[in-house]
């Protein structure tokens, strides 16, 4: 019997879009809760246009990557959130559904009316989430932002990369894909088990900006404790040496990179490896591994203080013997020996040829009416009695709107037609 | 006065994690769960690690200690020992969730797997992280933060491409098994209102930060491209890193996120520095960069962009120049009254001072009565859970603090039954 997945019976109304709010309710969806999603191809999810886009179909609204990737299992409901009478229509949805969320500006959430202040009054048991960029009080409320800004706002980039070079970051909207979402989802779930458990429903409120400053490991109270202001330090870490990212050989074929100016073809030779010696017993291991050559008996690198002092002359003795090497072999040899270190992988690497997450089965592979079989993001956790799983792909824009009218909200066909004439629904 | 309610108020959690679970129990600690840290006797490893109180190397004084283990109480615990194997057997049965870090079956071994606890509690919930997961070839594999965030991909997009990769700051991949776990652990204790039982969550720090590729996986599956670490000096004009007085601001001024190229070039121009930006001749440029989707377009075909970089190269002069003798947070207090997305690259002093941080009441002061004074510490990744609020309730515990609290008040036993516990290292 196909087990009952552990969300089911749940259903969201979910204005949210772009990043971070949509990935929290996409755990939800993956784990059975009902999402539906609001939007209209005269107003998209800004996400649905941009990179990358399924070959041909780059003027589609349904066949983006990033889109899909955050959007599965959802429904969506073709709403024209900018037409007066949506209001009308969501206002229903939001009293059929057990938890809300939005994560527009707060700017626009007011003009839209989305004020829990509002609903709880009408359906008190109502779990309503916001969560703007910076809050939904405070004197920066009002400042436009998303996840590419919270990283240098948060203070991240700072800290992240070498410090001879400048603080550019995680090359990523880092903050939108785990940690925000994730702690998101933390506060949704648990509220939803005091209201099973109580009746009452409450407001939860995530400011992204301080969802960041969160994950600074000791930052904070190393400069209000002790003054001092941590910076970037690259690979190093206090108390392990070798500590480091080192090349190695690579391999002998053509590959294509993505890049800003699209794609460019080069060679699978930009490959390295991370090893990482953290104990008297890994440091002897690892120089067994590389064959004792006469270095490794060199005082200076006897010991871990010893090490540290002279980390450059380590680090690029260590990268003579990897530049030899591929960097699975790297690996291999190291893990065997009991010393932790790993392929630093790209996309190919971990999607095609990665034994580990294939024989976890990670990524979730789902047909989807544009963008064919295509490879989705499965759960960062599983649970043993039960797990979660991909019902669908994204949703196209307005896939569901009839669905939903019907079903959920109960319209007649001539209610639903006199809104799909004024362009108040879409169907997609 | 009555303790506000919390969210987990009615959950016990065993904290049996190292650096790669502590900031998951700390998520569930600092919501309300009575949790409580297990330490080797003499002190859990963490306490080794820096910075310290006044930069005194003290294991009562570690910071990282401090930072992930708020909320919680302590007793010291030696599961090498027949008897502490037994206490936490006890333990068991009086908790919701169990968070561990061991290597895959190293609970087994010790007689103390998932198949054993459910025994003794079925209502409990075995939460797992782990380098890899607890199965597949690599289970056994040794990891750190480094090699996961090597081997789950986030090492690959970040930096310049003729550095080396560098792994994002902050042990990134054990807050992100950190949240992971929790939600997981979040979602099995819902389940658990329903079923009555609990489950194994097992997650495994290379997938846990899997989804932060963001897009990479997609370009490789859709596209067949291999997305890596691209950074460059900005070459169209506000998008990228700028050097100013006191430090560094980034600027994202895409189009149709906050405003556009005439409102920049109003604010050069009332500092008299907008050059020949009023030109005619740049009215075209602008427009193009005030359309999302030709921007996109022109990137993507190199000699179009080619044709274009003279250009934007003049327009980017002029910027940087702008932009340069001031500081930070001059040019995001001037940025976002016009609405453009300008912001500063904070560090830990900026963000202290963070008006906003402080009108959201982010920073929180926690007592340390043995240092004589409060802390202030980084609060609640969700500043706001109407009903069931978040807060810090105690300073991290000081070694075996609630081992009488525990053993005695609460497990009933005697002073001589402890003694001998003590004697023979089980506590």
């Amino acid at each position: 019997m196909e087990h009952k997945l552990p969300l089911e019976g749940i259903r969201v109304c979910d204005f949210s879009w772009f990043a971070a709010a949509p990935v929290a309710t996409k755990i939800l969806a993956d784990h059975g809760a009902q999402v539906i999603k609001m939007e209209s191809a005269t107003h998209p999810d800004g996400i649905r246009m941009a990179m990358p886009l399924t070959p041909g179909k780059e003027e589609s609204l349904n066949a983006g990557g990033w889109f899909n990737n955050q959007n599965s299992s959802k429904l969506c409901l073709g709403l024209n959130l900018a037409n007066p009478r949506a209001k009308e229509v969501y206002d229903r949805l939001i009293m059929v559904s057990d938890v809300v969320v939005e994560n527009f500006s707060p700017r626009l959430k007011e003009s839209l009316g989305l004020n829990y202040e509002d609903y709880v009054k009408l359906k008190p048991d109502l779990i309503w989430v916001d969560q703007p960029m910076q809050g939904i009080t405070g004197p920066h409320k009002y400042r436009a932002g998303f996840g590419a800004v919270i990283t240098p706002l948060g203070g991240l980039s700072y800290l992240s990369g070498f410090p001879h070079r400048p603080p550019v970051g995680t090359g990523t909207n880092y903050t939108d894909y785990v940690i925000n979402p994730g702690h998101l989802a933390i506060a949704v779930i648990g509220a939803l088990r005091r209201r099973k458990r109580t009746g009452k429903g409450q407001h939860v409120v995530m400011a992204q900006y301080g969802s960041a400053v969160s994950v600074l490991e000791t930052a904070i109270l190393d400069y209000t404790v002790n003054g001092r202001i941590q910076t970037r330090s690259g690979n190093r870490i206090p108390y392990a040496a070798p500590h480091g990212c080192y090349r190695c050989k690579g391999e002998d074929r053509d590959c294509i990179y993505y890049t800003a100016m699209g794609p460019a073809p080069g060679r699978k030779d930009d490959r390295w490896c991370v090893i990482a010696v953290f104990t008297d017993a890994e440091w002897e291991a690892f120089c067994n591994v590389i064959g004792n050559p006469p270095w490794t008996s060199d005082p200076r690198f006897a010991t871990l203080l010893g090490r540290k002092e002279n980390e450059d002359e380590l680090d690029r003795l260590v990268e003579e013997w990897t530049q030899e090497r591929s960097p699975e072999e790297v690996m291999l040899l190291m893990q065997r020996a009991g010393v932790p270190a790993g392929v630093v992988q790209d996309a190919e690497d971990i999607l095609v040829h990665d034994p580990q997450i294939r024989a976890r089965g990670y990524y979730v592979y789902v047909d989807h009416s544009e963008t064919g079989h295509s490879a989705y993001d499965g759960s960062g956790f599983k649970l043993s009695a039960t797990p979660g799983t991909l019902s669908s792909g994204a949703p196209r824009i307005g896939e569901h709107t009839e669905f939903v009218c019907k079903e959920i909200l109960g319209m007649a066909d001539e209610e639903i037609n006199v809104l799909l004439a004024e362009g108040v629904l879409e169907v997609g | 006065m009555s303790e506000p309610e919390t969210l987990l108020g009615d959950i016990r959690v065993l904290d049996l994690a190292d650096q790669k679970g502590v900031y998951c129990t700390k998520l569930l600690a600092d919501l309300g769960a009575d949790t409580i840290k297990i330490e080797m006797p003499g002190g859990d490893p963490m306490r080794r690690i820096g910075p310290f109180f006044h930069d005194k190397p003290d294991a009562e004084k570690s910071l990282y200690w401090f930072q992930f283990n708020t909320s919680k109480r302590g007793i010291t615990l030696n599961l090498d020992t027949a008897d502490g194997r037994e206490i936490l057997k006890q333990l068991v049965l009086t908790a919701d969730v169990m968070v561990e870090t061991f290597p895959p079956g190293h609970l087994d071994s010790m007689g103390l797997g998932y198949s054993v606890l459910k025994e003794i509690n079925p209502r409990l919930i075995l939460t797992s992280i782990t380098p890899f997961g607890q199965t597949g070839p690599y289970r056994d594999f040794k990891g750190s933060d480094m090699v996961a965030q090597a081997m789950g991909g986030l090492m690959y997009l970040a930096g310049f491409p003729e550095d080396p990769p560098y792994r994002i700051h902050g042990s990134q991949a054990y807050h992100s098994a950190s949240v992971q776990a929790t939600v997981g652990t979040m979602i099995a204790l819902y389940t658990r209102e329903l079923t009555g039982e609990g489950q194994q969550v097992d997650v495994s720090l290379q997938e846990s930060v899997l989804m932060a590729m963001e897009t990479a996986m997609q370009h490789y599956d859709m596209r067949k491209e291999i997305r890596r670490r691209v950074f460059r000096p900005p070459v169209v004009p506000g998008i990228g890193l700028y050097e100013c007085k006191d430090g560094h601001v980034f600027s994202y001024t895409v189009a149709g996120f906050g405003a556009g190229w005439d409102v920049i070039v109003d604010w050069l121009d009332s500092e008299g520095k907008a050059g020949d930006l009023r030109d005619e001749k740049w009215s075209e440029v602008f427009e193009l960069m005030g359309n999302f989707r030709a921007l996109i377009a022109m990137v993507s075909d190199p000699p179009r962009l080619i044709a274009r970089l003279e250009q934007f190269a003049h327009i980017n002069g002029i910027f940087t120049d702008f932009l340069a003798p001031k500081t930070k947070q001059e040019i995001y207090e001037s940025a976002a009254q016009r609405r453009i997305m300008i912001v500063p690259v904070h560090t830990a002093k900026d963000l202290v001072e963070s008006p906003q941080l402080e009108a959201l009441g982010y920073f929180v002061d926690v007592e340390h009565p043995e240092l004589g004074m409060s802390l202030k510490y980084p609060g609640a990744p969700y500043y706001h859970i109407s009903q069931t609020p978040w807060r810090i309730s105690r300073r991290a515990p000081l070694i075996g603090e609630h081992n009488f609290e525990i053993y005695e008040k609460e497990l009933g036993f005697s002073r001589e039954q402890l003694a001998i516990l003590k004697q023979q290292g089980a506590i």
